[in-house]
């Protein structure tokens, strides 16, 4: 039964990967301008070039041909993935798609997946707190600030953070916090890199953090206040459970339902990165590179990207359905008594 | 379970805590000289940076012309105020007598990094990468010889040209011994007759381009390798051997890595010295609350209103004559980026900073400057034929208004923020403009199609030649410089003009054609007549980059007078000059 089901999921996971990676190499191409068009617009405006020389010097800069048929183009690309080859960047020519995943990627994982495991913590705790005691003091201020923390876009966060801690109390220098990871520490497992490293993903990770933890307090506090009014939540009090109990085993986990499907997407997307907050603090995640890749019209770049996200997501949804399964007895998998 | 929750809450506030207590980290001295230029530009991270001349994610597309040649020397740098080049790398430089070749001598005293001196081999190796590439030059040049250790000879395949001597002397010299088997293999081919159409030489394109050097030589007084490049800044160190490693007075020139928004804390905080950015007005101010200088200077080009000929009402000079009056250009000039943009004056196709080098004063004085003046415009629509129709909208006698959609590039905050204002100041008049943004891809590719009725793109450029500067956009969007299929504004360039049929293409081109100076002004007199009674677009305003110089860093600016500042940003950049010969020196 779950090996049947397990080859469903994978099927499924791998016919959504071709359609998502088909969609989005067609939408790709189908965006305004191509990789060569955009830096002839460039060569003009920076070079003062004529069209023609323009259009000359970036055909030698490119190992692509903007006028091969799309579907010669795809069936390249789609030869080459089925081996395991992602391609090479178009605009940083001998570059493959792989060591540029392999270089962001993990900046990534790292800032935004902690800044999801600590904004997620946070909202759970908080949101349980806040129900339990709703109505009282620390339930109104918690709202209003999650509220208002929700409702302040993080890059005003991130410019905050920079300009008042950094430019006007000078709390930090910006060489201390800019970038992944200090420019004199040596790369490895030694207690100055690591140091660094946390250092340097302390304000990407507060302003994710800041952007993200009043959705998962809001979230939390209203699916508890839901769970607390449930019947078997006073059965539970009605047979003299002890609080703690009710609280961890009754309340808790079930309240947590709505979450896990949101927490499934969430840490999908952590490979995406945070576009902005990354920009804005220079740190070298896999969203900035997205941002850029999709800028110069990259399209091997911006497929590998697109690929890996898309990986994620579904994989993050496989496990969602199989943690649902785990924190909900009445949940069959595959919908089976 | 609720211990795991508090440990973990614990630790995420330990997190926070530790990145924001860490200690300041100090920057090392390098070798002499001390003192580092701190600057910014939104570098690539290797494995994109890599340090191959030729290739994009290299040296040009990290360094920027304004700091490339910190690192690779072209031979010359140009002197806007003066029209004049003078020596980077080469000593000397000029035509054949017979205007049949340009030749340039490299500097005999000039070395690379590695103590070898620079020769005639590097320029010829640098040119012969150059055409396998499909550099611009060899639209001019057919042949580029060595004629002893030091002298080169570049062969023109038609007439001598001014255009083609400023891409000789701008280009960037490389170490021919870094790329010995590329050149070698690129000789052979272009040896053997081989074509670009062939499979043999795309492939060796291929190769140059996929070709990662490990180590730069430099000619520049700096040098850098992929390990002096971080996720916040790289790093450019000095090095001894080149013929500017005695005058220049920075160790290390550090450049910070981001666009506008990443550059502004770092110019507030005091981290950067100086950056060339597009910085909002209210950003320039805070830059000089905190008594940080702001210069400025020109960029070389500005937003144009662009109207697509082929849609009626804008094929009528009159009515592209009224448009230029009902919009005040110093208003215009101030939304779209206060200080850093200027209302345009002459109106002629030539940035006015150009104009009195190149417009005779009898052009200049006939020139029409379109002051601000709605009377005047009422007249002109009057006398084409619209009147105002019931609801004050302008139209003609079959009730046809004058009516368009204005497209615009929304990311570009100075072309979108013109385009608006002068939307409003037509509507205002009676037109009916409704404006619309669109990504900037977008919109280029739909003026270059002909898909639009009004649009915004630059005019002028950043060329000190009049040829290049007219050539935006009246060449670059229109039918006779865009590909086949391709229309742009679509503006007739020939026609008869005062009762003598023209070819304003051809004159264009003139403008830049030969040596005699003379010749070429009175025909770019000739072209800014037309171009100014035709009004084939608005030219709206011009910008002028405003730079943050944070004097307390780095002494030596120019004063605001002084005729290096008349030099546009890019590879004529003041910064250029001025710290390669030791103008710019550390704050005491």
């Amino acid at each position: 039964m779950w090996r049947s089901y397990a080859f469903r999921v994978t099927v499924q996971g791998l016919l959504t990967l071709w359609a998502v990676t088909t969609f989005t190499f067609v939408m790709i191409r189908k965006m305004p301008g191509n990789p060569v068009e955009v830096v002839i617009d460039q060569l003009i405006d920076r070079q003062q070039l004529s069209y023609e020389e323009a259009r000359q010097q970036a055909a030698g800069l490119f190992d692509f041909d903007p006028g091969q048929p799309l579907i010669e183009q795809y069936a390249d690309y789609m030869n080459k993935l089925l081996h395991g080859d992602m391609g090479k960047s178009i605009s940083s020519a001998g570059t493959p798609v792989a060591n540029q995943i392999k270089r962001y990627l993990p900046w990534t994982l790292f800032s935004v997946g902690s800044g999801l495991i600590i904004s997620f913590t946070l909202g759970v705790l908080l949101g349980m707190a806040m129900a339990y005691w709703r109505g009282s003091v620390f339930d109104n201020v918690l709202t209003a600030a999650a509220s208002l923390m929700y409702g302040i876009p993080d890059f005003i966060i991130a410019l905050l953070l920079l300009l008042v801690a950094g430019v006007q109390l000078k709390l930090f220098s910006m060489e201390d916090v800019l970038g992944g990871v200090g420019q004199d520490v040596h790369a490895g497992l030694n207690l100055p890199y690591l140091k660094s490293v946390v250092q340097h993903a302390a304000l990407p990770v507060i302003t994710y953090v800041w952007g993200t933890v009043g959705g998962w307090i809001l979230t939390m506090k209203s699916s508890t206040i839901s769970t607390l009014g449930e019947d078997y939540i006073m059965v539970a009090k009605a047979r003299g459970l002890p609080e703690r109990r009710i609280l961890t085993a009754y309340v808790g986990r079930n309240a947590m339902l709505p979450l896990v499907t949101r927490l499934a997407i969430s840490i999908g997307f952590v490979v995406g990165g945070s576009v902005i907050i990354e920009f804005i603090f220079q740190y070298p995640g896999l969203g900035r590179q997205l941002a850029m890749a999709i800028g110069t019209r990259d399209y091997t770049t911006m497929q590998g990207i697109f690929l890996v996200i898309a990986s994620a997501v579904v994989f993050s949804n496989i496990l969602a359905d199989l943690l649902f399964g785990m924190l909900d007895p009445r949940v069959r998998v595959g919908g089976e008594e | 379970m609720k211990r795991y929750l508090h440990l973990l809450l614990v630790a995420a506030l330990a997190f926070a805590v530790l990145g924001m207590m860490a200690p300041a980290r100090t920057t090392t001295a390098q070798e002499a000289p001390s003192g580092v230029f701190s600057g910014a530009f939104d570098y690539l991270l290797p494995p994109e940076h890599h340090l191959n001349s030729f290739a994009r994610g290299g040296l040009g597309t990290n360094l920027s012309s304004t700091y490339r040649s910190f690192v690779e020397l072209p031979h010359a740098f140009y002197m806007w105020a003066s029209n004049e080049y003078v020596p980077l790398l080469g000593e000397s430089w000029g035509f054949a007598d017979d205007g049949s070749y340009y030749w340039t001598k490299v500097n005999p005293d000039a070395k690379w990094s590695d103590g070898s001196p620079v020769t005639a081999d590097d320029v010829v190796g640098t040119y012969t990468i150059g055409r396998i590439l499909g550099w611009s030059q060899f639209k001019y040049i057919d042949k580029v010889e060595k004629e002893d250790d030091y002298t080169v000879r570049y062969y023109f395949i038609d007439q001598p040209s001014l255009v083609a001597e400023r891409l000789i002397l701008k280009e960037y010299i490389v170490n021919a011994a870094n790329y010995a088997d590329l050149i070698a293999k690129a000789q052979e081919l272009i040896d053997s007759g081989a074509t670009p159409d062939d499979d043999a030489w795309s492939a060796l394109a291929d190769e140059i381009r996929e070709y990662r050097p490990e180590q730069l030589i430099a000619s520049g007084p700096y040098v850098y390798s992929l390990d002096d490049v971080g996720d916040a800044y790289m790093t450019l160190h000095w090095q001894p051997n080149s013929l500017f490693s005695d005058s220049v007075n920075f160790g290390e020139i550090r450049i910070w890595k981001g666009e506008t928004e990443a550059t502004t804390p770092l110019v507030l905080s005091g981290e950067v010295a100086h950056a060339t950015h597009v910085f909002p007005p209210a950003t320039q101010e805070a830059f000089q609350d905190a008594g940080i200088r702001l210069i400025t200077i020109p960029r070389g080009y500005g937003p144009a209103l662009l109207f697509q000929h082929d849609h009626y009402p804008w094929n009528i000079k009159e009515v592209r004559q009224a448009t230029a009056l009902v919009i005040d250009r110093a208003e215009n000039a101030f939304l779209t980026n206060g200080m850093g943009a200027t209302p345009t004056v002459y109106m002629s196709g030539l940035a006015d900073i150009s104009v009195p080098t190149w417009l005779p004063q009898d052009v200049i004085d006939q020139l029409d400057r379109y002051e601000f003046n709605t009377e005047r415009a009422e007249e002109l629509m009057r006398s084409a034929g619209f009147e105002r129709n019931d609801d004050g909208i302008w139209a003609d006698a079959d009730g046809n208004t004058v009516s368009a959609e204005y497209k615009f590039p929304a990311e570009f905050n100075d072309f979108a923020a013109a385009s608006l204002n002068a939307a409003d100041q037509m509507n205002e008049f009676g037109f009916d403009i409704t404006t619309r943004g669109v990504p900037w891809q977008q919109c280029a590719e739909d003026i270059r199609n002909g898909d639009f009725e009004l649009s915004i793109w630059s005019w002028a450029s950043g060329s000190p030649f009049p040829a290049r500067q007219f050539w935006n956009p009246l060449q670059r969007h229109n039918y006779v410089g865009l590909a086949e299929g391709q229309k742009g504004i679509n503006f007739p360039m020939q026609f008869e003009w005062n009762g003598e049929e023209v070819d304003l293409d051809a004159m264009i081109t003139a403008t830049g054609a030969g040596l005699d100076i003379e010749a070429q002004k009175e025909m770019a007199g000739k072209v800014a007549l037309i171009i100014n009674d035709m009004m084939p677009f608005v030219p709206l305003n011009y910008l002028v980059s405003v730079e943050p110089f944070n004097e307390k860093l780095v002494a030596g600016a120019p004063a605001d007078d002084d005729p290096i500042l008349k030099n546009p940003s890019g590879s004529d950049h003041f910064i250029i000059y001025d710290l390669l010969t030791g103008v710019l020196r550390p704050a005491e």
